[in-house]
């Protein structure tokens, strides 16, 4: 029987694992970094195994109320922030999704927010899963390209040119974070009108939703002409993601989404 | 080229952002007065054929673009810096749109509030989105257009992702006035043809729906402890709640230790007030449960139920002022046997239920809802019948999206950026 009793015995050796490899990343000795790479898959085990004895014992995908949505951020940023760092060796890269992970992870301790394990039909589909996950590696993504650039826009800020890698890196992450976000936003449309016969109406969070992506699509096609406007290109990122924090947690608070079947 | 720079001044080709901010304001603006001086866009001037009309037009005024491609003023109206003003411009409009509850009545236009005025309480309603909304179409259109007359294999995901988007945004906005939606009760044995619309006004419609069963099953309930006056739930404000279930049989509820000894989840009191499982409608969920007070040692033993229209609920008291009660439970399926028939002599047997709807024709056929008072025991079932014939093309557009988007993750832009040189190397 694993539930949120359990998550502390999870929760913090994974937590000091990814510390740790965030920080021997950075060790100058060959063999300490190779330790940090161990170190770091041994946190996402750890933490996977909560996720999964967590899934079979509530009898049903742990994706539902808040505390369970973070805790599937926490897993998606510690395991993508590895895979972009093998692709793109920046160690700030994994140092940074580590930290981030860790921060959700401490708010899954202080505030749980433990909820029943009934699942409502209208939640009973197919496309609960992977909507939910699409939006979830999505936002862990956009994370990631925001922290980019920031760095990006110090460095223009300095008054040098724009590092390419950075903007390089940076364009690829948003192409995934936002295709991922169309994905889950396809899924979810498809979910209503199987559940609901709206395909889209315009609740709150889908509005917030729109916004978002609407943000995401106006710096792709600003970066398509690549030498202009790069400072406006790269404030859309934080803004966006500002954005997307709104959809994801602001908008339970928004005075215009009461009655909204995304509040939980 | 900074020489040539000093020289362009607004409104020389090829035009940029200043010229394509100047026309997306001047569109705003013209649906700011339309909106106050007419009111809302009513879509159901949408109605077909003015639909298929209106879309013809747009299609046809979308190819020419494929004959003028080199033109200056079809190659900005498709371009980055028009496009990424629209997208901006919907961006301000839904924000205003998120943070202003929406209305989703008609509201009589006698207001001296001016964000009602200007239709922010109904912003997909409102002339400043619509026409947005229309000059998006417009120039997403003639991009396509444009672009399938210099046709690379290797965009595959360019056409995609743009075709699948304008599809759906033609399908979704200019098929919203053809969709029909109507409520229909259905009484247990009966067969139901007349519907309400969402005005409350009775209608007949050419398919019937025979109920012959309705069903429902349901998760084991909670236990909490509750104040016998108040009826409140404790501790007040962070009541402690035990889910019954018979792999994990303890709980703690207000200081006492619980321990289900039995769960019957059809049970029916017998004359002795114990309960023995029976299986039919009229059966309600029972427990029999010990609690033990964690400081006194002191222990209560007995059965609780939290009833239904056929039976009494039980409780067991701990204490003078608390007892133990059993919560209403939470519905895990509600199934609708059926037969549809349609005007053509088809007829289709279905079961249905929340997330899995009966699909004939144009028609799809919801679980909508049921005698919450009474639960399992309810008598009828609605359902929610929508037509919508545009169904198909929406999802069509959603396949060409998804297919797009799934392009956009394997190849990132580091490759698209390899084409693009390689392309413009071949059209030196």
């Amino acid at each position: 029987m694993i539930d949120w009793n359990n998550f502390l015995w999870f929760a913090l050796p994974a937590s000091a694992c990814w510390l740790t490899a965030g920080s021997l990343i950075y060790s100058k000795k060959s063999k300490l970094k190779a330790l940090s790479h161990i170190i770091m898959l041994a946190g996402i085990a750890i933490f996977s195994a909560f996720i999964i004895g967590f899934w079979i014992s509530s009898e049903r995908p742990p994706m539902r109320t808040m505390g369970e949505t973070r805790l599937w951020y926490s897993f998606f940023l510690a395991l993508v922030g590895y895979i972009a760092f093998l692709r793109w060796k920046y160690a700030w890269l994994l140092s940074f999704s580590s930290v981030v992970a860790v921060v959700f992870v401490m708010i899954n301790i202080l505030k749980p927010e433990i909820h029943s394990k009934n699942l409502m039909p209208a939640l009973q589909s197919p496309w609960f899963v992977p909507h939910v996950v699409s939006y979830i590696l999505s936002y862990a993504m956009l994370g990631a390209a925001t922290i980019a650039s920031i760095i990006q826009l110090r460095i223009i800020g300095k008054g040098k040119n724009s590092d390419k890698a950075i903007f390089e890196l940076t364009d690829n992450l948003v192409y995934v974070g936002f295709g991922f976000l169309v994905l889950g936003m396809l899924m979810g449309a498809v979910w209503a009108k199987e559940a609901w016969g709206h395909y889209w109406e315009w609740d709150p969070k889908e509005t917030w939703a729109f916004i978002t992506t609407l943000g995401y699509l106006a710096y792709i096609h600003i970066r398509l002409q690549h030498k202009k406007h790069e400072r406006l290109a790269l404030w859309l990122l934080p803004l966006s993601f500002i954005l997307l924090l709104i959809t994801w947690i602001g908008v339970n608070y928004l005075p215009s989404a009461q009655g909204s079947v995304h509040v939980y | 080229m900074d020489r040539d720079k000093a020289k362009h001044t607004i409104w020389q080709h090829p035009w940029g952002y200043p010229e394509s901010v100047a026309i997306v304001i001047g569109i705003v603006i013209v649906g700011f007065l339309l909106q106050l001086t007419i009111g809302s866009f009513n879509f159901y001037f949408l109605t077909s054929p003015v639909n298929l009309i209106i879309v013809s037009i747009i299609v046809l005024l979308c190819s020419l673009s494929t004959f003028f491609f080199k033109n200056k003023f079809v190659q900005w109206f498709s371009g980055v810096s028009f496009s990424v003003t629209l997208i901006l411009t919907l961006l301000a409009l839904c924000i205003i749109m998120g943070l202003t509850p929406q209305n989703p009545q008609l509201t009589p236009h006698e207001t001296h509030n001016v964000f009602i005025r200007l239709g922010f309480d109904q912003m997909t309603h409102s002339w400043a989105f619509i026409l947005v909304y229309f000059a998006t179409v417009l120039s997403l259109g003639s991009l396509i257009a444009r672009r399938l007359r210099v046709f690379n294999i290797r965009d595959y995901g360019f056409y995609m992702n743009h075709l699948g988007l304008w599809v759906v945004f033609v399908a979704t906005g200019f098929g919203y006035a053809d969709m029909e939606r109507y409520i229909m009760h259905v009484s247990e044995g009966s067969t139901e043809w007349r519907v309400y619309d969402h005005e409350g006004n009775v209608k007949e419609l050419p398919i019937a729906i025979q109920l012959n069963d309705f069903d429902m099953e349901e998760y084991p309930p909670k236990l909490t402890v509750i104040n016998r006056q108040t009826g409140e739930p404790q501790p007040v404000g962070k009541a402690d709640y035990y889910q019954i279930d018979t792999k994990s049989r303890d709980g703690i509820l207000f200081g006492w230790n619980i321990h289900l000894e039995e769960y019957i989840h059809q049970a029916v009191r017998s004359s002795d007030s114990t309960y023995k499982e029976v299986p039919m409608p009229g059966a309600t969920p029972a427990a029999r449960i010990i609690a033990t007070n964690k400081k006194t040692g002191e222990q209560k033993s007995g059965w609780v139920c939290g009833g239904n229209q056929a039976q009494l609920y039980m409780t067991l008291p701990i204490e003078e002022n608390f007892t133990i009660v059993m919560t209403q439970t939470e519905p895990k399926r509600f199934i609708s046997d059926v037969v549809v028939y349609t005007p053509d002599g088809t007829t289709a047997e279905a079961l249905i239920e929340v997330n899995k709807p009966l699909q004939i024709g144009s028609w799809s056929v919801y679980q909508y809802g049921y005698d919450n008072a009474a639960g399992r025991l309810s008598s009828y079932s609605s359902f929610e019948l929508v037509y919508d014939p545009w169904k198909n093309g929406v999802y069509l557009g959603f396949l060409l999206i998804a297919l797009g988007t799934v392009a956009m993750i394997w190849n990132g832009k580091a490759i698209r950026k390899k084409y693009e040189q390689k392309n413009k190397l071949k059209q030196n």
